[in-house]
């Protein structure tokens, strides 16, 4: 019965893990992908790993530790092999708000601000046009047709005037890595 | 302005920012850069701050559930005196779930391996789950799937339980049960006989009949590939879940967990 008895805490254990890292895990994809089809599959990706390969008695950091870096091997790889990026993920964009050592549970606030301080400093570095656009569109969630009322351009204008700064950030961020 | 965007990028922001799962054929490979910073944008500007779905919580942890049941069922093992199984957490559990440690344990342990050990001629009908079987195991119950006549060898029948979607399948006489939802993107699995797998319409990943992924990247490493594939699919996925089965006379169960 006593080996019982610790299956039955080994269960336990393992649900507790989920409950405790479940947030934090969809939030780190999340920003990583920027959509809760494929974070919700990235999710159910390294919690169905850790079902098979999760040593539960394990010390509470080294745990922690293995789901973020499964978490983000999953990101790696979705760019990878959907997006044909040769390595990234790593430390992208969203690396810069996400502190060192992921915690469990991130102050949520916290996370906000360091997810706008990221995106501001990389906006300031951008041609006006090009930072409006990306706050109008990404950041205000105005569609394409308010963001070109609000430049003042066309419809057509507007989505150049994104898909340039999109390109632009882009470069800064590479040449940043 | 010169118009040089692609209207087929514009449409992956346009998903992007409703919400919805883009797709990547909508990405040429210059502009993979732009659509990862894309993403990361549209996740710092959502309201919802990544906040994942209660209900999709839920669903995780019962697939989870029926996945852990189900590892036990397939894996290959020596009983009784060497134990020997590759898991450290699943062999705790499997000890539990066949009642090892308790009275009459080691004969149910016994019964489930003859079932469902690969090589076996003919599926064992076992009456001998152990009774403090389904109490250990908690939440959950046999649920009827298929009759054992309508499933010859190298068949399979598609079942639905309130927690899975799944395939019973006779493999060479060992009667296997298998998530039919793709590990990937949840797209419904197609038996194939002829292959021995089960294959993803969407993206094309194959599954063995012990639920692991069959045509990825470790074939290609070793050099023999995945026959009828021309190239290794990309991702690592995790193994189907696969629920406990057995065979009762002519009835083929499968342990259903529990909301």
């Amino acid at each position: 019965m006593a080996r019982a008895d610790r299956s039955a805490n080994a269960i336990a254990r393992f649900e507790a893990i989920y409950e405790q890292h479940v947030t934090a895990i969809h939030r780190f994809v999340y920003a990583r992908v920027g959509n809760r089809p494929d974070a919700e599959d990235l999710t159910a990706l390294v919690f169905m790993r850790a079902v098979e390969q999760l040593d539960v008695d394990r010390p509470a950091p080294q745990i922690s530790a293995w789901l973020f870096r499964v978490a983000q091997n999953a990101v790696a790889d979705y760019w990878r092999a959907f997006y044909r990026l040769p390595q990234v993920g790593v430390d992208h964009v969203a690396g810069a708000w996400e502190p060192a050592v992921p915690q469990v549970s991130p102050h949520a606030d916290a996370d906000a601000d360091r997810a706008a301080t990221a995106v501001r400093r990389l906006l300031v570095r951008l041609p006006e046009q090009y930072a409006r656009v990306l706050e109008l569109r990404f950041l205000n969630r105005l569609s394409v047709a308010e963001t070109a009322s609000r430049l003042g351009v066309s419809h057509g204008n507007a989505k150049v005037l994104q898909y340039r700064a999109l390109r632009r950030a882009a470069a800064l961020v590479d040449t940043d890595g | 302005m010169v118009d040089e965007r692609s209207e087929a990028f514009d449409r992956f922001v346009d998903t992007l920012l409703s919400g919805g799962r883009p797709s990547p054929d909508q990405v040429v490979d210059e502009e993979g850069p732009m659509a990862q910073l894309a993403a990361e944008l549209s996740a710092a500007g959502d309201p919802h701050k990544g906040e994942p779905d209660a209900a999709f919580i839920e669903q995780l942890r019962l697939r989870m559930r029926d996945a852990d049941a189900g590892i036990a069922a397939v894996q290959d093992w020596v009983l009784p005196g060497d134990v020997q199984l590759g898991r450290a957490r699943i062999t705790r559990r499997d000890l539990l779930r066949l009642g090892i440690g308790a009275a009459g344990g080691l004969a149910a342990a016994a019964a489930a391996t003859a079932i469902l050990r690969a090589g076996s001629r003919e599926p064992i009908p076992s009456a001998s789950e152990s009774p403090s079987d389904g109490q250990l195991v908690g939440d959950g119950q046999w649920v009827e799937v298929a009759s054992l006549a309508d499933l010859p060898v190298g068949a399979a029948l598609r079942f639905s339980t309130t927690a899975l979607d799944g395939y019973v399948v006779n493999d060479a006489g060992t009667i296997r049960a298998l998530s039919a939802v793709c590990t990937h993107q949840a797209c419904t699995l197609i038996y194939r006989q002829v292959w021995h797998d089960l294959r993803c319409p969407c993206h094309g990943a194959s599954f063995d009949l012990s639920g692991k992924l069959a045509n990825g990247r470790e074939g290609w490493a070793a050099g023999h590939g995945y026959l009828g594939d021309s190239a290794a699919y990309p991702l690592d996925l995790p193994p189907l879940a696969r629920p406990r089965v057995r065979v009762l006379g002519d009835s083929v169960q499968v342990w259903t967990a529990l909301a």
